[in-house]
């Protein structure tokens, strides 16, 4: 008898808890990152990033005079996985929007999602461009595309590094793919010649291969898509093969942790990114402090996505002074966010654009930033 | 002709790391008949506290390596006593389930401890590069490789000359003789079970050194030794080295004369070929164990 009524209590106290938490005293928005799996490490800067975003809106009233309460699920990259998060998220914690799934390959699954039961969706890391161009009403973007990245930057690196033969190497997904061939394009476009393309997979860890062909291809610079830890392993071995060539890419690569795990292989290459800790600016230091003091690094890419991408959404759910999705929709659309790294706006398909992005290069274990350049609108149909 | 020089002797360097990592599955699978996809997670767990023993123990490369081969031949025999035991002698399924779980458990439960983030190894020797006429080494790699011959050989020499490995082959061709004769099987599947571990973890921690450890990485690992521990033939150590250098080198020259982004269709094709036309692998020893 008596095991039975506490758990009969404890059902109630459990039922009346949550909902509470619910109904009144917060505010839930649903973030769904990578926490396990070959991406995790970045997924869960992301997720730091946007912890720390909701930390210092709560410390300051919260949204609509109510604490937001963020609840992260693990998307592992993978759609499958980041749909039913999605479905968790808005069916079980009913949050009124969502913030997600890193990959574009999952981001893209969880769209239609979030499309049928009405909840606005931001990304702050998906690249793929066909994203903003589905025509979903309730997804936007706070991040570069491939291609937008390709053109601010192609200019940069052709001026700065003077190449004329450039090779590439991308990571065997559709993020590295696209970015092969979007600098590829831009490239060509300013007279560069190709010699090489290949991609390798996620997770490898031996690429005396791909270097032995690289060395035999003449190049005098090589292109790298690639994240954190295959990134490392392939410049470290890059350097142990002695080619000597100037190597830029994009991905978290200006990371403190890029350059911890790359020693001194890491010196001299460039990277293009659209966040590095040492940006200028008073807003970026503020940031870089509050970020440092919580986690014990400085935040790399992910790390300011995940935080832009909070303090947008957040900015949103203000602006539209309820949590109805539509009106959510309309605050995203008139969101003029000054991040750490630029001011952020949306077109009307979603693409965010007008924010920093820079070309840096690593020395003396640290990022130099060489130049800057804004991500500008895309031209077609805006 | 230099670069064919270059692709074959980076076959050999990731054939020969193939070829310890399988050695410790073909004990595992080949004779003990666990279908163990936990074996990437050993290889994991081995990098995991070679770091953590020279990282933050201090240790040296080698001591380090002694210290991983002690612990993980500890844990090897703790788990074959309280969890493979369980389910010994019912079939392939409660163990593929088993180490299934197994695996899961210890990735987030590493994952949990030191984080996502790859860590570094500091090698036995500076990572310079070695030229070879046309072709470049490093010394690690080279160590590496000379490493994995010595602990094949080690385990060869355990296996075929010593009582335990007497045990081991008597136990394997016949369980029920090997007990009427007074062997303790019980211990005899441990102790290979944890040799089969230590294997696994002792590449780990080798490989750690040249790359990174990321303690997400186990699946790709298992995959490649389970291809190699088929091609070769279950539970046969020449088949696990010549299935792993064959691995090695058909990886390495499919990645530079076709393409680097679609290497790991090799491995499977292999197993698909391998099944077709071989089903009991190159050194099949099908015929000592019926």
């Amino acid at each position: 008898m008596r095991p039975l009524a506490l758990t009969r209590i404890m059902l109630a106290a459990t039922a009346l808890l949550s909902l509470s938490a619910h109904a009144q005293d917060s505010l839930p928005i649903g973030l769904i990152q990578p926490l396990t799996g070959s991406v995790a490490y970045n997924g869960t800067a992301a997720a730091h990033g946007a912890e720390l975003a909701v930390k210092q809106r709560n410390a300051n009233g919260g949204v609509l005079g109510k604490p937001v309460e963020m609840i992260t699920e693990d998307g592992q990259c993978s759609p499958a996985d980041s749909v039913n998060a999605a479905e968790k998220l808005i069916q079980r914690d009913e949050v009124v929007a969502l913030v997600g799934a890193f990959c574009s390959s999952a981001t893209s699954a969880v769209m239609p999602v979030a499309q049928k039961y009405k909840i606005p969706f931001l990304t702050g890391v998906s690249s793929e461009a066909s994203l903003t161009e589905a025509g979903n009403p309730y997804f936007f973007r706070s991040a570069e595309t491939d291609a937008l990245l390709g053109s601010a930057f192609s200019k940069l690196i052709v001026d700065n590094l003077g190449l004329e033969k450039v090779a590439y190497i991308g990571v065997n997904d559709d993020w590295g793919r696209g970015s092969v061939k979007a600098f590829e394009q831009e490239l060509s476009g300013h007279g560069v010649e190709t010699v090489m393309t290949e991609y390798f997979n996620h997770g490898s860890s031996d690429f005396y291969t791909l270097l032995t062909k690289l060395r035999n291809s003449g190049a005098d610079g090589v292109f790298v898509a690639a994240e954190t830890q295959d990134g490392s392993t392939l410049v470290k071995q890059l350097k142990q093969f002695g080619i000597d060539m100037d190597v830029f890419g994009v991905g978290s690569w200006a990371t403190s942790d890029f350059i911890d795990l790359t020693g001194d292989a890491a010196e001299g290459i460039y990277a293009a990114v659209p966040y590095v800790s040492n940006l200028p600016g008073e807003r970026n230091e503020r940031f870089v402090k509050d970020y440092t003091e919580a986690y014990g690094q400085a935040p790399g890419k992910y790390g300011a996505a995940g935080y832009n991408a909070l303090n947008i959404m957040m900015a949103a759910i203000e602006r539209a002074g309820s949590s109805d999705a539509e009106a959510i929709v309309d605050g995203l659309k008139q969101t003029d966010y000054e991040a750490p790294n630029g001011r952020y706006r949306f077109t009307a398909k979603g693409q965010g654009y007008g924010f920093q992005a820079a070309l840096v290069q690593i020395q003396n274990g640290k990022t130099d930033v060489v130049a800057t350049t804004a991500i500008a609108a895309p031209d077609a149909g805006n | 002709m230099d670069m064919l020089l270059q692709f074959v002797a980076n076959g050999l360097v990731s054939g020969s790391f193939y070829a310890l990592s399988a050695l410790g599955l073909t004990l595992i699978f080949g004779l003990m008949r666990v279908v163990n996809f936990a074996h990437g997670e050993f290889y994991m767990l081995g990098g995991v506290l070679g770091w953590f023993v020279t990282t933050y123990l201090g240790l040296n490369f080698f001591v380090g390596l002694v210290v991983v081969v002690v612990a993980m031949a500890a844990f090897g025999w703790l788990v074959d006593r309280f969890l493979i035991e369980r389910v010994r002698d019912q079939g392939e399924e409660p163990s593929i389930l088993l180490t299934i779980g197994l695996s899961i458990f210890l990735t987030n439960s590493a994952l949990l401890v030191v984080g996502t983030a790859p860590l570094n190894i500091a090698g036995a020797v500076p990572n310079a590069p070695v030229f070879l006429g046309p072709v470049v080494l490093t010394q690690m790699r080279l160590f590496a490789v000379a490493a994995c011959a010595v602990l094949i050989l080690a385990a060869y020499l355990l296996i075929r000359h010593t009582r335990l490995g007497r045990a081991m082959r008597a136990t394997f061709q016949d369980p029920m003789a090997a007990r009427l004769a007074g062997i303790k099987t019980a211990y005899v599947y441990a102790s290979t079970f944890a040799l089969g571990t230590v294997l696994a973890a002792s590449s780990g921690m080798l490989l750690g050194s040249i790359y990174s450890v990321q303690v997400s990485g186990g699946g790709l690992i298992s995959l490649k030794a389970f291809v190699v521990v088929i091609l070769g033939g279950m539970g046969s150590f020449a088949g696990a080295i010549v299935g792993g250098l064959i691995l090695g080198l058909a990886e390495a020259l499919w990645g530079g004369y076709v393409s680097s982004g679609t290497v790991d269709v090799i491995g499977f094709l292999i197993v698909i070929l391998t099944l077709i036309f071989k089903p009991y692998g190159l050194f099949s020893t099908q015929v000592e164990r019926a």
